[in-house]
């Protein structure tokens, strides 16, 4: 049996060897596809992005106020428009992600205490942008309007330390936990190439059994006896192979980034091996349903190409609906990033991770109904 | 072989492979039911928090009681001290934590400026931005009603007490997707780039088998039918499914999912005219080359998630390096993306989608002479000897 199931691991590491593809498959083109999201996300924060603004007072008050909005590093003014609707249609034909509306008699409004209103316009169709873009701007013109505030109020209170309290009656502090580094990159990033890497890891296993089915040489390789050895000899290679990426893209991502791995790297390592043979094991049982190459390969596409979406990473889960739950329980990639997640950020203690290493050992339930079709197939 | 015959053949071909099958009918209609689920509920609400109250005054529970009364919060839990409340956070009982300090409302009426700490899960930045949103929302009205109090009691009246708390004030507008729902940002990007990826899987497959067929010298159309016939097949065949995929998509699954619609029918359609011929251009030309049936899967598959981060409405286009950009405009998907999402979802003319729509159309061009060479660079290659 053992006898089998290494025959089997070393017929297969000759495969890979004759063939470009698959070693393709196995490093060049994983690579490729890693190296290209690192590179769009590799900013990491965004900064500069384009606004036009609309000076209806050009008064000093406004052009402090714009000067230190300009001055964010987040946000650039990169045009000044004279009305409304210049700016409105600059906004609509994407050039700038928002416009800055300052009122006419806004530094006289000021001084008399009449409280006007700057307007923000933002396109709120590229949420992400939207989101950074208010954050900045809530921060530079709450700071400005402070500023004038505390001039006032030391004015008339002559006491410096009581005015500045006043402006703020309640202090707000923010600690974002885990990810301190306020930082796209990780955040993305630590969840897409894991969702890449798991479309490798489908498409790699059906290539390797459908080419076997397609050159009509399954009979050659599997004989008739040992059939789940020699299945599990012709996976190895490809197990191997993802554990170490799956390896690799942690020691990246908390590695070499410097970014710091709370908890236990063998924990985590053990649930890459799990989320490696669940992946083998599902590819297989889509090619079981009719040993046939390119529509297996169709079901792995459809199966693993939302995957990302269904993470809870961008959009979280406690806001899904159940069928969306029902969907991400059966990807064993949303079970890996829980557990990754766990472990890098939080550090949780190893034995809430049961649960998880549980469910995504359960995958390998599968294959008992696969060696039954193997067998039913090559007439055993 | 008259072009009936021809058209006859390539249908033949396309429809009794399960395969493509399965990928251009069966994964369109499914995506466009799976993708948006996730999602369905649009916005993050009801972030579950625990509150740690050292104060236990009643101005600590009004501030609480506001809290929980935005929709983003939900206090779901209390905690006696931070390192609880942290423990319940790691547990993954609550994704954030609110501490009131101790003496809170003592400071607050000495003008101490109390300050309340929030601590939020940034490993999921849509729910640290939806507590902050919330958090910052409470606190600031409070402050805003202590501060318009504070100016009664000095005699201000009260019509302009509550027009004097702040210098000047901000005021944001969202101008397109008001609402900030996360299906009306996703959907419409992504359902752009299932028609294509599904398209390109599909001529591929059916390009791929044809290229193992001649190779084989297999007898059949594609042998000696007049290339210009068999491609106007599949632009006939594909762009007629394809169409109807489209209005599927963004007429009834819009609508469906409640997603904005602003552009014109006509120009809609217009533009939906160009994106489609460019992706049959681009299958066309890729199934030229692919060498078997089973390379077109694999290799669009994992085009799938650059191309969607790269067509700059996730992440801004200032953001990404420019070769990464002139790459993903070799794709239809990256100029459709751009140019639906202006058109439909914030309605500007179609004379400001131009340079979007000329790019599908040079694309249509290009691709397809490309395609023609390469069919008939493999057709010589093994029908002549």
């Amino acid at each position: 049996m053992f006898k089998a199931l290494s025959d089997a691991f070393f017929k297969e590491l000759g495969e890979i060897k004759n063939s470009y593809y698959k070693l393709a498959l196995l490093t060049l083109f994983p690579f490729t596809v890693f190296a290209l999201i690192v590179a769009i996300f590799y900013q990491g924060v965004a900064f500069d992005l384009p606004i036009n603004v609309v000076d209806n007072d050009k008064s000093e008050f406004s052009r402090k106020l714009l000067s230190n909005i300009d001055a964010s590093s987040t946000i650039k003014i990169a045009s000044e428009k004279f009305n409304t609707k210049d700016a409105i249609e600059e906004l609509q034909s994407s050039k700038v992600y928002g416009s800055i509306i300052i009122p006419a008699h806004f530094m006289r409004d000021t001084l008399l205490k009449k409280q006007p209103e700057v307007t923000a316009i933002l396109n709120t169709q590229y949420i992400l942008i939207g989101k950074i873009f208010k954050a900045a701007l809530i921060e530079t013109v709450g700071e400005s309007a402070g500023v004038i505030e505390y001039v006032n109020d030391v004015s008339s209170s002559q006491n410096s330390t009581l005015a500045r309290r006043s402006v703020t009656p309640i202090g707000l502090q923010i600690t974002p936990f885990f990810n301190t580094y306020k930082n796209y990159f990780l955040f993305l990033v630590s969840a897409l190439l894991p969702a890449i890497w798991q479309i490798f890891i489908v498409i790699v296993t059906i290539v390797s059994f459908g080419t076997l089915f397609k050159e009509k040489r399954e009979k050659e390789f599997f004989g008739s006896s040992f059939i789940s050895s020699k299945i599990i000899g012709k996976l190895l290679p490809y197990t191997f192979v993802f554990t170490l990426m799956g390896a690799c893209l942690l020691f990246y991502l908390y590695g070499t980034l410097g970014w710091v791995f709370e908890g236990s790297l063998i924990v985590t390592i053990f649930g890459i091996f799990l989320t490696v043979v669940a992946y083998q094991v599902v590819a297989l049982f889509f090619f079981v349903t009719g040993f046939d190459y390119a529509r297996s390969l169709s079901l792995g596409a459809v199966y693993t190409a939302p995957a990302f979406a269904f993470l809870g990473v961008t959009f979280p889960t406690s806001n899904m609906n159940d069928l969306a739950l029902f969907w991400r329980d059966l990807l064993p990639i949303s079970h890996y990033i829980e557990l990754q997640i766990s472990q890098a950020n939080y550090g949780s203690n190893v034995f809430l991770e049961i649960d998880r290493l549980l469910i995504l050992g359960s995958f390998w339930l599968l294959f008992i109904p696969i060696v039954w079709r193997f067998k039913k197939r090559l007439g055993i | 072989m008259n072009f009936l015959e021809v058209l006859t053949a390539e249908a033949k071909l396309i429809f009794s492979d399960i395969a493509i099958v399965l990928t251009i009918v069966g994964g369109v209609l499914l995506y466009a039911f799976l993708y948006p689920q996730p999602y369905s509920s649009q916005s993050v609400t009801q972030v579950r928090v625990t509150l740690v109250d050292l104060d236990k005054s009643s101005v600590s529970r009004d501030l609480a009681f506001n809290i929980n009364a935005t929709p983003q919060i939900e206090i779901n839990r209390y905690d006696m001290s931070e390192r609880d409340a942290k423990d319940a956070l790691i547990a993954g009982k609550v994704k954030a934590i609110i501490v009131i300090p101790h003496n809170f409302s003592r400071d607050l009426a000495l003008k101490l400026s109390p300050v309340v700490a929030v601590g939020a899960d940034n490993s999921y930045f849509l729910i640290y931005g939806a507590v902050l949103e919330g958090a910052m929302k409470a606190v600031l009205t409070k402050s805003v009603t202590l501060k318009v109090g504070k100016l009664l009691a000095d005699g201000t009246p009260m019509s302009k007490a509550s027009h004097t708390y702040t210098p000047y004030s901000l005021k944001s507008i969202n101008l397109f997707n008001k609402d900030n729902s996360y299906t009306q940002y996703v959907i419409p990007a992504v359902y752009i780039l299932i028609l294509q990826q599904t398209m390109l899987i599909g001529l591929g497959i059916l390009g791929g088998g044809i290229n193992e067929r001649v190779r084989d010298k297999q007898r059949g159309h594609y042998l000696q039918a007049p290339i210009w016939m068999m491609m106007s097949a599949r632009y006939i065949i594909f762009g007629s499914l394809f169409f109807v995929h489209a209005l599927f998509y963004f007429g009834f699954s819009f609508s469906f999912f409640e997603v904005t619609h602003m552009a014109d029918i006509g120009e809609l359609l217009n533009f939906t005219l160009a994106f489609i011929t460019a992706s049959i251009s681009l299958g066309i030309f890729l199934g030229s080359i692919f060498s078997s049936r089973e390379v077109a899967t694999p290799a669009i598959l994992f085009s799938s998630l650059p191309l969607v981060f790269s067509a700059g409405f996730i992440w801004p286009l200032e953001a990404i390096p420019s070769f990464i950009k002139y790459m993903s405009d070799f794709f239809p998907s990256t100029p459709a993306i751009q140019g639906f999402l202006k058109l439909n979802q914030m309605g500007v003319d179609f004379s400001a989608v131009m340079p979007q729509y000329s790019l599908l159309w040079l694309q249509a061009l290009i691709y397809a002479i490309l395609g023609y060479y390469y069919i008939n660079k493999n057709r010589k290659k093994y029908v002549r000897d």
